[in-house]
């Protein structure tokens, strides 16, 4: 708090200048922070409420008057067999997307360790995707997969491979789509293990070489527990980023054909904006968030072991 | 295999160098591919953006921009996407140093508490957010403007602010402590003496932040209009159902990709500790 009361002369006849000036610094913390807090309250904790009222009420927008109707919004959702259907599409896709970028990314970065020329424009080229704008990067691959005039089928084509429409079946859009996602944040989990990996110590190592330990043993002994730090904030933010996963699946299927690409904010976002049911969309966000905290916590509870 | 062991050894590392190459080389081809066709396509003339197989060689021109920009509405995209980008990320910085320096410097009851919860914040889906958004700019009438837009955006750029500036804050000796001895107050010393020093952090800060706000879609198709939409709105218009502008898309895309991409590339040392809330250095 960094408070001097030797220097401030305490009393009755105290101006509110001093006054003011004896509460900042004794304060001063939470002076500092409270714009921050109050806005954050504001812009985040206020909604975030109110969407629980939501989740209580049948809001229909177009209708003035929002009763209130208990569980009835949960009981719906719940009972809807297209939101559980985008369950388990959330399920998959955080699975497949989580797991495939990480083994990816930190392959990368291994591999990078070993390459001495032209280090610096590989690791620009590799970090590229994640800067670009998801609905660009959807665009852009909805462009690549059309069957007439796309890159796709041209490429198949030089192979003597079938002709294909990935986007246009309900077996194959998933996957399509999950390609572009791993295409895109595969660069985001290279970045940080790289990060990483480049700041391990090289003792252990050295002393492994000289036991005579191979590369594997080298991989699994030294450099997997010394990295388990980073690793686990890149799973993190790789897994609450899959579950979210909205812009890319918009764009390139906007959850078709036949739902078979809907995960969770995709069917909140048709339930709210395109059937304008503000009340069961909210409630099937409040089951989301406890799914998210369910998630983090299983988690954290890693993290924390592993950093304390 | 007949070679002698240290010889040997030698030729396995060689060995393992190549492959690593090879296989740097043939994802960076694939990362590459994707982002450098589209830029092409960009440029072509309108026949042949839709020639299959594509036409690599052809006559460069601007058309696809010059309609874009001015016959459409790419330069009123571009317009709002640079004012929210730079409204949010000038209040969040105002709000959102102090409290990083607080968060660093000083001592306060509950500061982990505070910390583990803006970073909480980072955890929530967007779109659970995104109705009750709705309905609360629509009732203070602020849909479809710039106000509206940049509050929503604030619930990530204030966090994500904080924490990156908290690590920098942390880093940096005490300067402003001597300054307030000679009789500064803790405002006049942070401002005078601190912040001259962490300007290249902040500066990097506030980038990466407007990157993310420039890339923001979900948030700005339910809270845009006719009048505020951003870029990457007005680039998903040229994508209908009857048929699609390729050329006229790929050039907004570049206008959206081409400047972050840069950014990234220039702020590639900053980007881990922003991408990672400060997490990892």
């Amino acid at each position: 708090m960094g408070s001097q009361p030797g220097l401030t002369v305490a009393g009755e006849g105290q101006t509110w200048r001093a006054r003011y000036r004896r509460f900042a610094r004794e304060h001063a913390g939470f002076l500092w922070v409270a714009p921050a807090l109050f806005t954050l309250l504001a812009v985040i904790i206020y909604p975030m409420i109110y969407g629980i009222y939501l989740s209580f009420v049948d809001m229909n927008l177009g209708q003035k008057e929002a009763p209130f109707i208990g569980l009835e919004n949960f009981s719906f959702v719940l009972k809807d067999d297209i939101f559980l259907n985008s369950i388990s599409k959330t399920l998959t896709y955080v699975a497949v997307s989580v797991s495939l970028t990480f083994v990816f990314g930190l392959g990368l970065a291994l591999l990078m360790q070993k390459i001495r020329w032209g280090r610096t424009i590989f690791h620009l080229i590799l970090i590229a995707p994640m800067a670009i704008a998801p609905p660009v990067v959807g665009l852009t691959w909805r462009w690549i997969y059309n069957p007439l005039f796309g890159l796709l089928n041209p490429f198949l084509g030089l192979f003597g491979l079938p002709q294909q429409a990935p986007l246009g079946s309900p077996t194959s859009a998933m996957e399509a789509v999950l390609v572009v996602d791993i295409w895109q944040w595969t660069s985001l989990v290279f970045l940080i293990l790289y990060a990483g990996v480049s700041t391990l110590p090289r003792e252990p190592y050295e002393a492994a070489d000289l036991d005579g330990a191979g590369p594997w043993a080298m991989f699994w002994r030294i450099t997997l527990p010394l990295l388990m730090p980073v690793i686990l904030v890149v799973l993190v933010l790789r897994t609450v980023d899959a579950f979210r996963t909205f812009d890319l699946v918009n764009v390139m299927t906007a959850g078709g054909p036949a739902l078979s690409t809907e995960v969770m904010s995709l069917y909140i976002y048709r339930v709210g904006f395109k059937f304008f049911q503000m009340g069961r969309g909210a409630a099937a966000g409040q089951i989301m968030l406890l799914g998210a905290g369910v998630i983090l916590a299983v988690y954290f509870r890693f993290l924390y072991r592993e950093l304390d | 295999m007949r070679i002698r062991r240290p010889f040997g050894r030698l030729v396995r590392r060689h060995w393992s160098t190549a492959v690593a190459y090879l296989v740097v080389i043939v994802v960076c081809v694939f990362v590459l591919i994707p982002i450098l066709a589209g830029f092409v396509t960009a440029f072509k003339p309108g026949p042949i953006q839709i020639a299959s197989p594509p036409v690599w060689l052809f006559r460069p021109t601007a058309d696809n921009f010059e309609r874009v920009l001015i016959a459409k509405n790419g330069l009123l995209n571009l317009r709002n996407s640079i004012v929210v980008t730079v409204l949010s990320i000038s209040v969040s910085l105002l709000v959102g140093v102090p409290a990083a320096y607080s968060l660093a410097r000083l001592r306060m009851k509950g500061r982990q508490q505070l910390l583990g919860w803006i970073i909480s914040l980072r955890m929530i889906p967007p779109v659970v957010v995104a109705l009750p958004f709705f309905v609360l700019i629509d009732r203070l009438k602020l849909y479809d403007t710039y106000v509206g837009l940049s509050l929503t955006y604030l619930s990530f750029s204030i966090p994500m602010i904080i924490w990156i500036m908290r690590g920098y804050f942390a880093r940096t000796p005490h300067l402003e402590e001597s300054a307030m001895v000679d009789g500064c107050s803790r405002l006049q010393a942070v401002l005078r003496v601190l912040l001259p020093v962490v300007m290249p952090g902040l500066a990097a800060t506030a980038l990466l932040v407007a990157m993310v706000a420039w890339n923001e879609y979900m948030l700005a198709l339910i809270l845009t209009g006719r009048n505020t939409a951003t870029l990457p709105i007005g680039a998903v218009t040229y994508v209908t159902r009857v048929r699609v502008e390729w050329g006229e898309l790929f050039a907004m895309n570049l206008i959206i990709a081409a400047p972050v991409l840069l950014l990234a590339a220039t702020l590639h040392r900053h980007l881990v500790r922003g991408l990672t809330f400060g997490m990892v250095e």
